[in-house]
């Protein structure tokens, strides 16, 4: 009788070892879960948020916003960018080597977004970076533009002339 | 096998959007999806996956499948291991989506094997890359391709593939010196001939050449190579391998003491000391190294006949542990409430997250900083330190949102304000009321001049004095008329009189009708461009009252709703980030416990060998006390 009972116990113990083993396995996978859960709330959440901020803060009627882009350009390499609006500085940016492969993968960078009266107005886009032989290369874009009350999008774009050895550097309105 | 995780670890630095084929920027200005790209390919993974989930939110708009691909790159650049394989599994396996070239297929097949193999997924990383025809894999990445494909084959003990991976590797390049190591390392496990064992370690060695850093791995090399012919018991090849291992390495700690060890199998004893002692004298106690050379010493001091020093040596070592121990308790207590994860946390870098940013490890301000140096150079507990970097990253993100939103709750507020303040001044109703006023001047007097130039006696110009000289006018012209008809009409000079007279009356009329004309033409035209401007004024303060003022409509509850949503998500994250923050303070905490227990056995073993050389020597002072005694007696 005592063999029997001391039998089972041995078999209860190892059913509870066992059972706490993969419970706590489990709840290790299901903390993951919940981890990747989370982030995916989150983005759905911030997708939210970019909209909200979008419709507030830059209304359609007033914003206005300034996009640099740089696709397959591989004889310049942008290194800093300062912008100039009706005679005063609005941003500048440095790069890093990821975001100019970004920029020469077909990235847009959204470089200053505002919101802007309707009226004649002046931009100016100071480029600097370096071309193939790692030589300093400044450049210095302007453009006169009209806003109504709608919005308006400007795109410094910067690309491959095959003729030249050198890429083109121009400020172009988005329709 | 570890062994291999570990070096592919080492080797890896893969980016989540070099999965992707490349996909050039559409013809169309579209500002998201550049931006998106952008993000995408920089590596910010996150606001990646928020454009892209807007850009579907908005509608495809013919972009299609690229969508699906860009959020299972930025999933898997952002740790969502699962969806991510989820998602690429079904766009990698669809043989229909003909856009993806079978190049960029075999490479996208290649990474997903290399990211699951990093995370330990390994027999998924195979299915992975069992799915890459070699002939299409692209030369940038075909030597290691080969070289991931022969250690996965390893792992899984297919020998023949195995080889036939490692011999497609170009011998100069660098993953041929990882995969020969990782060949010698399975054959270490396996029962393969010593001599051939021997073989791949040499041929790594000659090809650590290529490597970017032939010293640490040819260190790296020898140890290993060192350690398996110690535990082989092959000494001399041990100690040949061994003594290469550099003074400056990460990897010399490890190859003092086995050096050691192989010594003192070989009864060099004396020999053995020296890089014990070395190894004890320049590193810290803590080190699990230098812990077993403590106790190493008196040993060897014990075999070299040295029992008086040994019996010292085995008492220091009990000091020594006693002081290690309690060290490791200190740590312990301060480790137990994870004080060390805050610091952590807050020397990342900000905002940079997921499973391609590394973590920063340092923490140079610690009380614990060697040992917790020592634990966190494990792969799976910076797997998990990342998992709870993500956590705290996504809590700032979050708790910064609700600071936004507040922002914007303010910015509504004060637009309503505004709002109220214009509508309360009554400035549309003034401009209004003075623009009507304007019009009906206006109105009245085109009406005057309508009626003064239409009716050809132009009364409606006309002064009284005027008036009489034009009734007095009429009446000229009625006596001509009748002149005309009765016999009178024959009087030239009467004919001439009333002409005279009517010539004078038209001439002075006219000199000032002309004026009058000229001053209401351009009283007419002042009045309407004041009419203009203020119909202009009027239109502007419609528009302001209309638009720009009224922005705040509807915000209030958008604002809310979404502060409410994120507050529900700070507070569940709060408790998953308790629960992360748990796991990687039990990990520290089963650490220190298992150290504890290791010095607890090491001090065992001193003391009990101290006790017994104790006796030894206390037995032998008899002995030659009791010899010194009888040869007294014999002499006697």
């Amino acid at each position: 009788m005592k063999a029997i009972h001391s039998c089972i116990r041995y078999t209860l113990f190892i059913c509870a070892l066992l059972l706490s083993n993969s419970l706590f396995a489990a709840n290790q996978a299901g903390l993951d879960a919940e981890i990747e859960e989370l982030k995916a709330e989150v983005i759905e959440l911030n997708r939210e948020l970019f909209d909200l901020e979008e419709q507030l803060l830059y209304p359609a009627t007033t914003s206005f916003a300034v996009f640099v882009s740089m696709e397959s350009v591989d004889d310049f390499d942008i290194r800093s960018i300062k912008l100039n609006l009706d005679q005063e500085d609005v941003t500048s940016y440095l790069y890093s080597d990821e975001q100019i492969e970004a920029l020469r993968r077909g990235g847009i960078q959204k470089l200053f977004a505002s919101n802007l009266k309707p009226g004649l107005h002046k931009l100016k886009a100071e480029i600097q970076g370096k071309d193939r032989d790692g030589r300093l290369v400044k450049r210095v874009v302007v453009a006169d533009f009209g806003k109504a009350r709608s919005s308006k999008y400007l795109e410094v774009k910067i690309k491959h002339n095959p003729k030249k050895s050198k890429p083109d550097f121009a400020i172009v309105e988005w329709k | 096998m570890r062994g291999l995780l570990l070096l592919l670890i080492m080797s890896s630095a893969a980016n989540a959007a070099d999965l992707l084929p490349d996909q050039p920027r559409t013809a169309k200005q579209d500002a998201i999806y550049g931006q998106a790209m952008y993000s995408l390919h920089s590596g910010d993974y996150a606001t990646a996956l928020t454009l892209n989930n807007k850009l579907r939110h908005r509608g495809q708009r013919g972009y299609g499948k690229v969508l699906d691909i860009h959020e299972a790159t930025a999933q898997l650049g952002l740790g969502m291991s699962q969806s991510a394989k989820k998602q690429f599994h079904k766009l990698i396996s669809d043989k229909r989506l003909s856009f993806i070239p079978t190049e960029a297929r075999s490479q996208a097949w290649f990474y997903l094997a290399k990211h699951f193999y990093n995370k330990g997924m390994w027999s998924t990383a195979l299915k992975a890359i069992r799915k890459i025809k070699a002939a299409q894999i692209g030369p940038s990445v075909k030597d290691e391709y080969h070289f991931l494909a022969l250690t996965l084959e390893l792992f899984k003990g297919n020998q023949k593939k195995a080889d036939q991976h490692i011999l497609a590797i170009n011998p100069k390049s660098k993953w041929a010196a990882y995969g020969f190591l990782n060949l010698a390392v399975s054959y270490t496990e396996r029962d393969v001939h010593i001599s051939k064992v021997e073989a791949v370690f040499d041929k790594a060695l000659l090809l650590s050449e290529n490597t970017s850093n032939p010293k640490a791995l040819a260190d790296r090399i020898h140890l290993m190579a060192g350690k398996f012919f110690f535990a082989t018991g092959r000494g001399r090849s041990a100690i040949k391998h061994l003594k290469s291992v550099g003074l400056e390495s990460a990897y010399t700690p490890k190859a003092l003491l086995t050096y050691g060890w192989a010594l003192t199998e070989q009864w060099l004893y004396h020999d053995a000391l020296q890089p014990w002692y070395m190894l004890k004298t320049n590193h810290s106690p803590l080190n699990q190294d230098v812990q077993e050379t403590l106790i190493g010493i008196p040993f060897l001091l014990e075999k070299l006949n040295a029992k008086v020093m040994a019996l010292g040596a085995f008492d220091y070592a009990v000091e020594q542990y006693d002081g290690i121990y309690e060290k490791l308790g200190h740590s312990a207590s301060r480790l137990n409430t994870g004080a060390f994860i805050e610091p952590l946390l807050a020397q990342q870098i900000p905002d940079r997250w997921g499973a391609f940013a590394p973590i920063d490890l340092s923490l140079p301000d610690h009380p614990d900083q060697v040992y917790l140096k020592d634990v966190m150079s494990k792969g799976y507990f910076q797997g998990e330190l990342k998992n709870l970097r993500d956590l705290h990253v996504m809590r700032s993100q979050l708790t910064k949102a609700v600071d936004d939103l507040d922002a914007f709750t303010l910015t509504a507020q004060e637009r309503k304000k505004e709002y109220t303040k214009i509508t309360s001044e009554k400035h549309l109703t003034k401009r209004k009321k003075h623009l009507q006023e304007l019009k009906s001047r206006y109105k009245k007097l085109l009406a005057r001049i309508n009626k003064a130039f239409k009716n050809p006696d132009g009364s409606g110009l006309a002064s009284d004095f005027e008036k009489e000289q034009l009734s007095r006018f009429e009446n000229v012209d009625n006596q001509l008329a009748k002149l005309k008809k009765s016999e009178l009409f024959k009087d030239k000079n009467y004919q001439k009189r009333l002409k005279r007279v009517q010539g004078v009356l038209a001439w002075e009329l006219s000199e000032r009708y002309t004026a009058r004309k000229k001053q209401v033409s351009k009283n007419l035209a002042l009045l309407e461009s004041r009419i203009k401007t203020t119909n202009k004024q009027l239109a502007a303060a419609e528009f302001a009252y209309k638009v720009a003022p009224k922005a705040f409509s509807g915000f209030e509850n958008k604002n809310n709703r979404l502060k409410a949503k994120y507050k529900n998500q700070l507070a569940k994250l709060e408790k998953v980030y308790n629960k992360q923050r748990e796991r990687v303070g039990s990990i520290v905490k089963t650490d220190i416990k298992k150290r504890q227990e290791r010095v607890m056995n090491y001090q065992l073993q001193a003391r009990l060998a101290a006790a017994r050389l104790f006796d030894e020597t206390s037995n032998k002072k008899r002995q030659m006390a009791s010899d010194q005694i009888s040869i007294g007696e014999l002499r006697q």
